[in-house]
């Protein structure tokens, strides 16, 4: 009796080192087990299975964000091909809520690490910089769903943004300055005193047992 | 020899038995109170196996109770997007709205409404049956020592016994209906006919040991109507027919069921298509047309979500079936999923292990509804007609309503769907006033 997904030992370090109760994990390891079909590990087909997903303008930068190798933490660059349920537990963790009990060194690491994962989705070419392409690319990709916004519009809004970001990292920019891009520390700039962390957590309910009689 | 010899008088008890204590009492419509008893043992040893469970839990019961049609384990921000969007809006159009793009993508990564219709419903208690042992842990030799007479009882006993149910009743159908078939076309075939498929149909509910409970029964389905209820199995139409007559509507299969098939169209005029024409819809609509033309002849009975859904939510209604015309009689269905869980998820099991699986539940539990008939109204199409019987089912069952297709069990979101939230984000985004000049140009959507 009892179930036996994973190693005791193993969940518990997974536990730790991702911030997840031991149930939430159980619960994410049904999830894995399902979209993989059963499988050892992941890969970008096995994300279309998720209807709901179908219908998000920013799809393919949120399947990319699991594959991106900067989010999973490991020290080497470019994409993974496939991703196991470590990997998997990793992404979510940049979704995790905050807890009462944080202190202040580690709420600032916490924001930290969710506007990274940010950063990283806009980032495509892995440079460090947010260029203005590439801006566009994320603005053209949000609005891809209407047919009737012309291309022109789209790029008038990312202009218009990028300008806006400029103005607040550089401030005055001189006639022949060129803004490259945003590196991270001005996009921290950016998110300065507005609180994103509670936009962007998923929140899991209790899920203990409870005693129902029937 | 003596062996053989004893057997055979083993063999023979049993048969007695289940003749007598079983059989007769259905073909007659009486109940000798067996499953009663049953079912009052099974309640009390779960009810108590619960109690052991709660106390066995070393943390402390959380305040905020689960109910049983919690839709999942994440808590969702119903939010609407002009909202959320607008409370992170600065001046122009912004990284903001990848937040919400992002958190909606993980929340339907992590747990999404459609997929988790397709998977058996998770159970708030354990009801010691190790295929639904998922979240619970050892707690106490006791519960072991009942989860074991538990196994024991049910693959020693009831299996056997509700495996030769099975094949009596499959037998005596088949068999009945052949010979009623024999008979001229008249009142008395029509009544032989009635009385062979009840009394079959009750041998085939005891074999899974079934309890029913109908309510409103003064809304049965009359004659020249059309049944429509909600699919989570195929034993769905056992239970329906186990209390009254229904013309069976579906696809002509090979095997043991094609034999079951032949047999009983030549008693009863159930309409079985053959594969070729079940594309040809127009030549399926005539047919059951001039089925529910003939007031004289057993309504009929579709499943219009076209595939088996876990039985906690009720997804899109074909509309098919809305188009033939006559009175519909929808009908609720909800089993209990604590003493056996009937969804057959056809993707994970084949129909030989689903059916091991419920004969070695505890129970097949169920409440169905007859809901009061409805009728197209004037001005309604197909699509809004079935859409207004699929909200009745789903608020008498007790049911969710998505108005997902069941297909997406193996297909992918069409694109027009897609398209539509699309053009809902964009227009919304325009709406804002972030691209000032191309507002008007962009209002004739």
């Amino acid at each position: 009796m009892g179930s036996a997904h994973s190693v005791p030992a193993e969940m518990r370090e997974l536990a730790d080192r991702t911030g997840f109760t031991s149930e939430q994990i159980e619960h994410l390891h049904r999830r894995f087990k399902q979209l993989s079909q059963d499988q050892l590990t992941i890969r970008k087909e096995n994300f279309d299975s998720i209807p709901d997903l179908e219908f998000n303008p920013i799809r393919g930068k949120i399947v990319h964000a699991f594959f991106d190798k900067r989010n999973l933490r490991q020290e080497s660059d470019g994409l993974a091909e496939e991703i196991n349920f470590e990997d998997f537990l990793t992404i979510m963790s940049y979704f995790r809520p905050i807890e009462m009990n944080m202190d202040e060194e580690q709420l600032d690491r916490f924001r930290k690490e969710k506007l990274k994962f940010l950063f990283h989705m806009y980032d495509s070419d892995h440079d460090g910089k947010i260029t203005l392409q590439e801006y566009r690319n994320v603005v053209e990709e949000l609005l891809s769903g209407n047919p009737h916004l012309e291309k022109e519009s789209a790029r008038s809004i990312a202009d218009g943004a990028m300008m806006e970001a400029a103005s607040i990292c550089v401030g005055q920019m001189g006639p022949d300055q060129v803004y490259e891009g945003i590196t991270f520390e001005d996009f921290l700039k950016m998110w300065q005193g507005i609180d994103i962390e509670t936009k962007m957590h998923v929140r899991f309910l209790n899920v203990d047992t409870i005693a129902h009689c029937y | 020899m003596e062996v053989v010899w004893a057997l055979g008088q083993v063999g023979a008890v049993w048969m007695a038995v289940v003749l007598g204590l079983i059989v007769l009492p259905s073909a007659l419509g009486i109940s000798l109170g067996i499953s009663e008893a049953y079912m009052w043992v099974l309640v009390k040893t779960l009810e108590w196996a619960t109690i052991r469970l709660q106390k066995g839990a070393k943390k402390p019961q959380p305040q905020v109770p689960r109910t049983p049609s919690a839709t999942g384990i994440i808590e969702r921000d119903e939010t609407p997007m002009e909202k959320e969007i607008a409370l992170l809006h600065r001046a122009d159009f912004e990284f903001s709205h990848i937040f919400y793009f992002c958190r909606k993508g993980m929340e339907a990564i992590v747990e999404d409404e459609v997929t988790q219709r397709f998977s058996s419903e998770e159970l708030l208690s354990w009801n010691l049956l190790t295929r639904t042992n998922v979240n619970f842990h050892y707690i106490s030799l006791r519960l072991t020592v009942v989860w074991v007479i538990g196994v024991v009882v049910r693959y020693c006993i009831l299996l056997p016994l509700r495996v030769s149910l099975a094949a009596i009743g499959i037998t005596s159908m088949i068999v009945g209906t052949t010979v009623v078939g024999q008979l001229p076309n008249g009142r008395v075939k029509n009544y032989l006919s009635e009385v062979v498929h009840l009394t079959c149909s009750r041998i085939l509910v005891r074999a899974l040991s079934g309890t029913i409970h109908y309510h409103n029964k003064e809304n049965r389905p009359q004659k020249g109507g059309i049944c429509v209820a909600n699919h989570t199995s195929p034993i769905d139409a056992i239970i329906l027919t186990n209390d009254g007559c229904y013309a069976m509507v579906g696809q002509v299969h090979g095997g043991l069921m094609g034999i079951i098939q032949r047999a009983t169209v030549k008693a009863c005029p159930h309409v079985w298509f053959e594969r070729s024409e079940m594309k040809d819809r127009h030549l399926v609509t005539k047919r059951l047309r001039e089925h529910v033309a003939d007031k004289s002849k057993l309504p009929i009975l579709i499943f219009p979500e076209g595939t088996c859904i876990n039985n906690t939510s009720v997804m899109m209604f074909k509309k098919g079936s809305f188009e033939i015309g006559g009175t519909i009689y929808p009908v609720a269905i909800k089993y209990d999923p604590q003493f056996g869980d009937a969804f057959w998820n056809s993707s994970k099991y084949n129909i030989v292990s689903y059916l091991l699986r419920i004969m070695t539940s505890w129970a097949i539990v169920c409440n169905v509804w007859y809901l009061p008939p409805m009728l197209r109204k004037e001005d309604e199409d197909a699509v809004q007609f079935a859409n207004r019987v699929r909200s009745a089912i789903a608020r008498q069952g007790g049911l969710t309503e998505l108005p997902w297709d069941g297909g997406l069990k193996r297909a992918k979101v069409k694109d027009t769907f897609k398209e539509e939230q699309q053009k809902n984000y964009s227009k919304m985004l325009v709406r804002n006033g972030s691209v000032g000049s191309l507002s008007a140009e962009t209002e004739s959507d």
